[in-house]
C-alpha cells in the first residue's frame, strides 16, 4: 500500500510589539530575568488586563497579509490548566472566536506547479513564562523568569493541506516572508519568534480519511521542521505497517538524535469565555484603514519585478523575500544600472560586504546612488570588474561618491589604444612562447597575455580592449 | 485586636483637608489596595501580602479629601460574611462610608439599618480590587444616608483607562434630581415573595406602603424565571471564581508548603492550606463545571442573557423595581456553600444582571429584610435620588403610621 501524509502546522508568531499584551511591561523577554513585569503581568490581586491596541493592530495587519478575513468580533477565553510558568491559572487566548478565518499561502513547487495552502484560523493569545531548571547543590530546582509571560503572540493554525515535508518548509518561509514585510514581528525560528509545531497523521493515498494524529514540537529551525515531519511519515508508516496503533500524543524532535520522541499525552484544558477582557469589535472603516497601511506583499512583488524587468523568477522571488532589498534593486534600476547588473553585484558583492560588517541592507552606508555611479561607470568601461570591487570596499570607508573615489585611486581605466598598444608590443616581444601557445589554440595563452598587459598598467587597462588589440594583432601577425 | 477593624490607619489625619469628600470617613475592607497596607482579603492564600499601589478608587478617595480610616475584617475574598464585620463601622458611627465588595449581595445584606448601594456593572472601577467573580462583583457602597453615596459616586464612578473591563460609555451624572411620585412607576415581582417569612413579609409590605404612601405607582409583574437566578449565579460565579482563584498558586507570592515532591503537589498542598471550606466548595464547583460539564456553564450563560433581557423588558414598562430582602446576616456563622447561596437568595439577582440596587433600611428600625430598590443598568443617578426622596419623607415623618 501506498501511504501520504496529511500534515497542519501551528504557528507562533510573536508580535514585535513595545509592550506586552496586556500590560504596558516592555516586551523584551531577553532581558535581566524578571526585569519586565507588573502586578498585572505577575497576576497580582486587583490586576486588570488591558489589551493593547498596537498587539491589535499588528495582529490585524498580519492577519490581512496572509489573506485572512478579519472577523467583526472576537473574544478572549481562558485555556485553563496549572504550569509555573503560568501565572494565573490559565491562558488568555482567542479560543472560540478567533481574530481572523481563512487565508492561505500559495507555494510553487521546483517544477512551478503551483498549491494553496489554507490558514484556517489566526488568533491572539499571551505568551508563557520561561522556566529554567537548575541544580542547587543536589536539589533540583526550577526558576520561573516572567519576562516573557504576556508576550503578545499570534497563532496562525493552518488546513492539513500539507502532504510534504517540503510543503511545509515552503510555507514557513513564505509565511516568514510576509509576516516581516507586513512588520509585524522578526519572525525567526532561530531566535525563539517563530515556532511551529506540527500534527502530522498518515494514510492510504487517495484516501479522504482524517487518521489519528500525532504532535511534533521543538523544531528550532525550517530544516528542523522538515527533517521532524520526515522523521515522524516514516516512524508512522513503519508503526501501520507493522499493524501497530498510532496513539494520540506530543512528540519532541531531538536534532541531535534526528528523531521524535514521546513527550507526553495531549492535554487539552477546558476554555472559558473571559469575563474581563472586553471583546474586540471592529469596525469596516478600521479594517480599510489598516488594509490600505498593507505594504505590496511578495508574491506580487515577485510577480512586479518579473514583470518590469529583466530578472530570472528566481532573482525575482529571492528579492521579494526582503522589502529591503527589493527597495535597494529598484534604487539602483531608477539609477540607470542594467537589472542582471544590478542583480549580480547585490548578491555577489554588496550583501557578502554588508555581512562581514555586520549591516542590514536598509543601514547599508553605501546607498543605492552611490553603488549605481559606480556600476554605471563599470557599464561605460570607465573602470573595470577589479577595480570596481576594490572602489566598492573604498565606499564603504569614506563618503565620497563613486567617481570621486575612482579619481582619488587612479582607477580609471586606460583605454588609449596608443598607450595600451606599446604595452601589447612590449609583452608580445617578451612571451613569444604564449604568442605560439595561442596560435597552437591554447586558450589559457590568451589570458596569459591579457594579464601580462594588465600588471603592466597596473591593473588600469581595459581588459575587454587588450583582448580585441590582441585578437587582430595576432591575426595580423598570423597573415604575414 | 480592634473588634471592628483589622488595620486602622496609623496617619489619622490623612486627607482630611478640602474636596468634595473632605473629612468624610471612608472604610475599607482589605480586598482594596492601599499602597503598603495589609490586602490579605481575608484568605490565607494572600497571608501577610501588602498592596504595592493604590487602587484606582482609593486614588479617587484621597485626591477628594476624604479619611480612608482603616480596614474592616471580611469573609475569605468577600465570599458570604462569615466572619465579616462589614458595616459595623458605620453602625458604630467609627466611619461616615465603607466599601464593601458586592458580589452576591454582600454590602446590602450587611447593611441593617444602613443605606447600601450597589453601582451598575462596570460604572466603578475594579482595577486594584480582589475580587473572584469578575462579571458579578462591584464595589459597594455603606452610609448612613443616601446624600453621601452619591457624593462617593460622584468621586468614585466613572472611567479607568486601567480598567479595560469597564465598557465605553458617557459619564454617569449624579447631580441631585427631583423625583416626582405621581410620575415614577415602581414594579413589584411576584415570584419573588415567594418564601418569606412572616417577619421578612411583614418587613417588605411596610415598605410598600412607605412607597405607595409617597404617592408612587407600585404595580405587580411577574418574571417566571424568577427562580433561576440563583442558578445561573451559582454556575457561572463558581467557574469565574475557579479561574480567577488559579493565580494563588504559590509560585509569585502567597505560602509555600514544604514537602512537595512535585508540582502538582505543590499545587495540591498550597492551595489545600490557603483556603477556607466555603471557597474551596466554590473551586471545587466551579472546576467541576469547567472541566466535566462545561455544557451546563454554557446552559448557565444563556440562562443568564435570558434573565438579562427579562429584567431590561420589566425596566420598560416601571421605573423602578422593589425585591424584598431576606433577613440580615449578622452573627451568621460559617455557612456551607448552598446555605449560603440560599442566604442571598434575595440579592444576587443584580449581581447577574449588572443593575444597580439601593437597599434602604427597614422602615421600623426593629423590623427585619426591607426593600431593595433596583433600576435599569446606568440609572444610578436616578435610584440615589429616589433614595434620598424616601429619606427626606422620613425626616419629615412621612411614613408614620405605616
Amino acid at each position: 500500500m501506498e501511504f501520504e501524509a496529511v500534515i497542519g502546522l501551528e504557528i507562533h508568531v510573536e508580535l514585535n510589539c513595545a509592550t506586552k499584551l496586556f500590560c504596558d511591561c516592555p516586551n523584551q523577554p531577553g532581558d535581566e530575568p524578571n526585569l519586565n513585569t507588573c502586578p498585572v503581568c505577575l497576576w497580582f490581586p486587583g490586576a486588570v488586563p488591558r489589551l493593547s491596541r498596537q498587539a491589535l493592530e499588528k495582529a490585524a495587519l498580519l492577519c490581512l497579509g496572509l489573506g485572512g478575513e478579519l472577523q467583526k468580533e472576537s473574544a478572549f477565553d481562558q485555556k485553563v490548566y496549572y504550569y509555573p510558568d503560568l501565572p494565573k491559572g490559565y491562558q488568555l487566548t482567542q479560543a472560540r472566536l478567533p481574530l481572523s478565518r481563512g487565508g492561505g499561502i500559495e507555494i510553487s513547487d521546483e517544477q512551478g506547479v503551483k498549491r494553496m495552502l489554507r490558514i484556517h484560523h489566526i488568533h491572539m493569545e499571551e505568551d508563557v513564562a520561561k522556566l529554567v531548571h537548575e541544580m542547587e547543590g543536589r536539589t533540583p530546582i526550577s526558576l520561573v523568569d516572567f519576562n516573557r509571560a504576556g508576550a503578545p503572540l499570534v497563532e496562525i493554525v493552518t488546513e492539513p493541506d500539507f502532504r510534504t515535508p517540503q510543503e511545509a518548509m515552503d510555507f514557513l518561509k513564505a509565511l516568514r516572508n510576509i509576516v516581516r514585510c507586513v512588520g509585524s514581528s522578526e519572525c525567526s525560528m532561530e531566535n525563539g519568534t517563530m515556532r511551529a509545531d506540527a500534527n502530522i497523521s498518515v494514510r492510504a493515498k487517495g484516501s479522504d480519511r482524517l487518521n489519528t494524529k500525532v504532535e511534533v514540537k521543538n523544531m528550532n529551525s525550517v530544516r528542523h521542521v522538515g527533517d521532524a515531519i520526515a522523521y515522524e511519515i516514516a516512524r508512522q508508516v513503519a508503526a501501520v505497517k507493522a499493524g501497530e496503533a498510532v496513539v494520540l500524543h506530543t512528540r519532541l524532535w531531538d536534532p541531535d538524535k534526528k528523531a521524535t520522541l514521546p513527550m507526553r499525552a495531549k492535554f487539552e484544558g477546558p476554555c472559558v469565555p473571559d469575563p474581563v477582557v472586553p471583546a474586540i469589535r471592529l469596525s469596516d472603516e478600521w479594517i480599510e484603514e489598516l488594509r490600505a497601511r498593507l505594504p505590496e506583499m511578495p508574491a506580487a512583488k515577485a510577480s512586479r519585478l518579473l514583470a518590469e524587468h529583466d530578472l530570472s523568477a528566481r532573482d525575482a522571488a529571492f528579492l521579494s523575500e526582503d522589502a529591503d532589498l527589493a527597495a535597494y534593486f529598484e534604487a539602483l534600476i531608477a539609477e540607470g544600472v542594467a537589472p542582471k547588473m544590478a542583480m549580480h553585484w547585490l548578491t555577489t558583492q554588496l550583501l557578502p560586504a554588508l555581512k562581514e560588517r555586520q549591516q542590514d541592507v536598509s543601514e547599508s552606508s553605501v546607498k543605492p546612488a552611490r553603488l549605481a555611479g559606480l556600476l554605471n561607470m563599470l557599464a561605460r568601461d570607465e573602470i573595470n570588474a577589479n577595480a570596481a570591487r576594490e572602489v566598492l570596499t573604498a565606499l564603504f570607508d569614506n563618503d565620497k561618491t563613486a567617481e570621486e573615489t575612482v579619481n582619488a585611486l587612479g582607477f580609471r581605466q586606460i583605454s588609449d589604444t596608443g598607450l595600451l598598444e606599446g604595452m601589447l608590443d612590449e609583452v608580445l616581444r617578451t612571451h613569444p612562447a604564449a604568442v605560439a601557445d595561442v596560435r597552437a589554440g591554447q586558450g589559457k595563452a590568451m589570458g596569459f597575455l591579457i594579464g601580462q598587459v594588465m600588471q603592466a598598467s597596473q591593473g588600469k587597462a581595459n581588459p575587454k580592449l587588450i583582448k580585441e588589440m590582441l585578437t587582430r594583432r595576432l591575426a595580423e601577425q598570423g597573415k604575414s | 485586636m480592634d473588634a471592628v477593624f483589622s488595620f486602622i490607619n496609623p496617619c489619622a489625619d490623612h486627607g482630611s483637608g478640602g474636596g468634595l469628600l473632605g473629612g468624610v470617613r471612608v472604610a475599607l475592607q482589605p480586598n482594596v489596595a492601599v499602597a503598603g497596607w495589609p490586602a490579605e482579603a481575608g484568605s490565607n492564600a494572600l497571608a501577610d501580602f501588602k498592596a504595592l499601589e493604590d487602587a484606582t478608587i482609593v486614588k479617587r478617595l484621597h485626591a477628594e479629601g476624604a479619611q480612608i480610616c482603616g480596614l474592616t475584617r471580611m469573609s475569605e475574598f468577600g465570599c458570604g460574611l462569615d466572619g465579616s464585620t462589614a458595616g459595623q463601622a458605620v453602625q458604630a458611627e467609627l466611619a461616615d462610608a465603607e466599601i464593601v465588595l458586592d458580589m452576591t449581595g454582600e454590602s446590602r445584606l450587611c447593611a441593617a439599618n444602613l443605606y447600601a448601594f450597589k453601582p451598575s456593572y462596570g460604572v466603578v472601577s475594579r482595577v486594584g480590587v480582589t475580587g473572584l467573580m469578575p462579571s458579578m462583583e462591584v464595589p459597594g457602597i455603606l452610609a448612613r444616608e443616601p446624600g453621601l453615596i452619591r457624593k462617593l459616586l460622584q468621586v468614585l464612578a466613572g472611567s479607568d483607562e486601567l480598567d479595560f473591563s469597564m465598557p465605553d460609555e458617557p459619564p454617569l451624572s449624579f447631580a441631585a434630581q427631583a423625583v416626582d411620585p405621581a410620575k415614577t412607576k415602581i414594579g413589584l415581582i411576584k415570584e419573588s415573595l415567594a418564601g418569606l417569612s412572616g417577619a421578612q413579609a411583614d418587613g417588605f409590605a411596610a415598605s410598600v406602603a412607605e412607597l405607595k404612601q409617597a404617592g408612587f405607582c407600585v404595580e405587580e409583574f411577574s418574571v417566571p424565571d424568577y427562580g433561576m437566578f440563583a442558578l445561573a449565579r451559582r454556575v457561572i460565579g463558581a467557574v469565574e471564581a475557579s479561574s480567577c482563584a488559579g493565580r494563588y498558586d504559590s509560585v509569585r507570592y502567597g505560602q509555600r508548603e514544604a514537602g512537595a515532591k512535585n508540582w502538582n503537589e505543590m499545587y495540591l498542598r498550597a492551595r489545600g492550606a490557603a483556603f477556607g471550606p466555603l471557597v474551596k466548595s466554590l473551586l471545587f464547583e466551579g472546576a467541576y463545571f469547567q472541566f466535566e460539564r462545561y455544557s451546563a456553564y454554557e446552559a448557565a450563560c444563556c440562562l443568564r442573557s435570558r434573565l438579562v433581557a427579562a429584567m431590561d423588558r420589566l425596566l420598560e414598562k416601571v421605573d423602578f423595581l422593589a425585591v424584598p430582602l431576606r433577613g440580615q446576616a449578622a452573627a451568621e456563622g460559617a455557612l456551607p456553600l448552598a446555605e449560603t447561596y440560599a442566604k442571598f437568595s434575595s440579592t444576587l439577582f443584580a449581581n447577574v444582571t449588572g443593575q444597580p440596587v439601593l437597599r434602604l433600611p427597614p422602615v421600623d428600625s426593629k423590623g427585619q429584610g426591607g426593600v431593595q430598590l433596583a433600576a435599569q443598568r446606568r440609572n444610578d443617578g436616578e435610584l440615589v435620588a429616589l433614595g434620598e426622596y424616601i429619606l427626606e419623607r422620613r425626616g419629615k415623618g412621612g411614613s408614620d403610621g405605616v
